[in-house]
């Protein structure tokens, strides 16, 4: 039931209403965008958090949900984005903020490419799945090794960034003022990915996870479009990880171990992996477990390792896909075809 | 130079054959199931933490420490049965995707538990008075407790060789293990088989938790970084093979142990370094098994 691919198409089409959509996204933006007033310090935390994690977990998605590989390392990624970043403010290193974001979405990138090209063709499934868990735990010891990135301590007080864009400066010192710029960025990433999974490149992705043989036979190049995705998704994770430093203002090595990168692939699953949103639903119905539970020790554990099991075994769709199949029922036709 | 050879073969054998009492359970269900059981140390863990109830921190003897183990490996083994009952059960013909994650969700329930019942503070149990000491093997001093986690791990390589191979359950499970339909037509009650292997892979688990809680930090995390260990182990050996398994976890202790001793300052890389050479070299393991994905 759960490798059926007509459902999970026809899950992705009928799940928003083309008038729904864009009125729910309108007054999410505009609720975010007037957070810092409403939310006091502590929350605001949170939302720039969950923004964050959304992000990364859209990456990871287009990875699994579209093109039909699984990382198991993904917080390599971002904590690549992430100590960049970081080491880049601490240290001054001359650079515009916007071009260290880019940089760090680079670096990301080519270690993708790295990874692909070695990898991605020889290994598939579990080995992948092994391989990435432990590269991603090599990288946290070497970074606990290096005293320029702080070792077992983390970087800590990283300073925020100012903007130069030539005709004004963007301080964005003030934590309001850095949140509206995640904000903004954050738009621009989803949308941007939006885009890419809706081209003709996006389309590419989905023909080989449905059938990489048929896929071949039409002509497309199935270990390059892989490594391309590849590359996008660890570029996006790592833009996730550079955007996090100056928010959080501290990057530790709790970023990188291996419970942090099934963080997105939890988002992905819990909102459904079948939906672009479902990784942004699975970010915010987290980060709400997390903050009604997080006094008490082990609780917020067992509620979200159950909710994935039942999640795995009962709604492998996720929140959206039943949503969707809530709103197949009540137009009537009952979800069926 | 000679007492440091000592020193880091030991270790490296100790360290490995602790490696593969945890990796013995997973490396059996993965070749009954093709399942890798996530949650695999964090039963482990619970195995430890029934052993520390049930035993204390200073067990009274040898007996009764292999007594508490074998409790512990009876209680996980219960526990196995449940979740094959409630979960494993249905992710028989699901894509491998699903089962790692769902696997994964039944850790984060496990750690979650653990801190649930026992909190989260370090506990510390003693290794039994009689081997609670250290001898001198050319001129280097080895715990006595050391040379018995390299017994237990040759026992139940031995152990598990004689059933796989030598009797005539083992044969049933390889035929299970090769083809599933075929030896349904055959009249083997397959779903029985399956049953019994994740029943007896928890309860390895769950001896591998009363055995090596001695060795450190009691914590829900303790599973962790075992786990890790024994995917890798699992991997470079041909996922499913023991044989292959039990060498994989020898040379991984065997490289570790090198490392800590001889690179101190680049501790525990050495083991990275060997996994993705061994998979960019070998990608299907040293003893790669049938029907492995």
């Amino acid at each position: 039931m759960v490798q059926n691919s007509s459902t999970s198409i026809q899950g992705r089409m009928t799940t928003f209403s083309p008038v729904l959509g864009p009125v729910v996204l309108t007054a999410l933006f505009a609720f975010l965008f007037f957070a810092p007033m409403m939310l006091n310090a502590g929350l605001l935390f949170w939302v720039g958090m969950t923004m964050i994690q959304a992000i990364f977990a859209l990456s990871w998605n287009l990875l699994f949900g579209y093109t039909g590989l699984a990382s198991f390392g993904h917080a390599g990624f971002y904590a690549i984005g992430a100590y960049f970043t970081g080491a880049a403010l601490r240290y001054d290193f001359q650079l515009p903020f916007l071009v260290v974001l880019a940089v760090a979405g680079i670096l990301g990138a080519l270690v993708a490419l790295a990874i692909g090209v070695v990898a991605l063709k020889r290994l598939t499934g579990i080995f992948l799945a092994v391989l990435t868990v432990a590269l991603t735990e090599a990288m946290a010891k070497i970074i606990g090794l290096s005293k320029a990135l702080g070792e077992q301590d983390g970087l800590g007080n990283i300073p925020r960034p100012i903007i130069d864009l030539g005709f004004l400066d963007l301080d964005l010192t003030h934590s309001h003022d850095y949140y509206r710029f995640l904000l903004i960025a954050t738009v621009v990433t989803v949308a941007a990915l939006w885009w890419v999974v809706h081209s003709r490149l996006g389309r590419s992705f989905r023909a080989v996870r449905e059938d990489a043989e048929r896929a071949r036979f039409v002509g497309i190049d199935v270990a390059r479009v892989r490594v391309i995705s590849f590359m996008i998704s660890g570029g996006t994770a790592a833009l996730a990880g550079a955007l996090s430093a100056p928010w959080t203002r501290i990057v530790t090595l709790d970023q990188v171990n291996w419970l942090a990168s099934t963080q997105p692939i939890l988002n992905s699953l819990l909102g459904g992996f079948t939906s672009f949103w479902g990784p942004v639903v699975g970010a915010v119905a987290y980060t709400g477990i997390n903050y009604w539970t997080r006094t008490f020790a082990g609780l917020s554990e067992m509620l979200v390792g159950g909710i994935l099991v039942l999640v795995i075994l009962l709604a492998p769709t996720g929140i959206v896909g039943l949503l969707g199949k809530a709103t197949r029922r009540i137009r009537g036709n009952g979800g069926k075809k | 130079m000679t007492s440091q050879a000592v020193f880091v073969l030991f270790n490296g054998l100790a360290s490995g054959m602790a490696f593969f009492l945890v990796a013995a359970g997973l490396t059996w269900v993965f070749g009954i199931l093709k399942i890798l059981n996530l949650a695999h140390g964090a039963f482990f863990m619970l195995g430890a933490y029934i052993a520390f109830t049930v035993g204390g921190a200073w067990p009274a003897s040898i007996w009764s420490f292999v007594g508490v183990a074998l409790i512990a490996a009876a209680a996980v083994g219960a526990l196995g049965y449940l979740t094959d009952q409630l979960v494993l059960k249905r992710l028989r013909n699901v894509d491998y995707h699903y089962a790692l994650i769902a696997t994964f969700g039944l850790m984060l329930f496990c750690e979650g538990a653990a801190k649930f019942i026992w909190g989260t503070d370090y506990q510390a149990v003693m290794p039994p008075p009689e081997i609670d000491r250290a001898i001198v093997v050319g001129g280097s001093y080895i715990s006595l407790y050391t040379l018995f986690v390299i017994g237990a791990g040759i026992a139940v390589f031995a152990a598990l060789e004689m059933i796989m191979h030598r009797t005539w359950a083992g044969k049933i499970m390889r035929a299970v293990s090769n083809d599933p339909w075929m030896a349904g037509t055959l009249g083997i009650n397959v779903p029985m088989v399956l049953m019994v292997s994740v029943i007896a892979s928890f309860a390895l688990a769950g001896f591998a938790g009363g055995i090596l809680v001695p060795n450190q930090a009691l914590s829900p995390h303790v599973g962790a970084s075992f786990v890790l260990y024994a995917f890798m182990a699992v991997v470079i050996g041909g996922l499913g093979s023991i044989r292959g398994t039990f060498i994989a976890c020898i040379l991984l202790g065997l490289v570790e142990s090198a490392n800590a001793t001889f690179l101190s300052q680049y501790g525990g890389i050495a083991i990275y370094v060997m996994l993705a050479v061994f998979l960019v070299w070998k990608p299907t393991g040293l003893f790669p098994a049938q029907g492995a994905t």
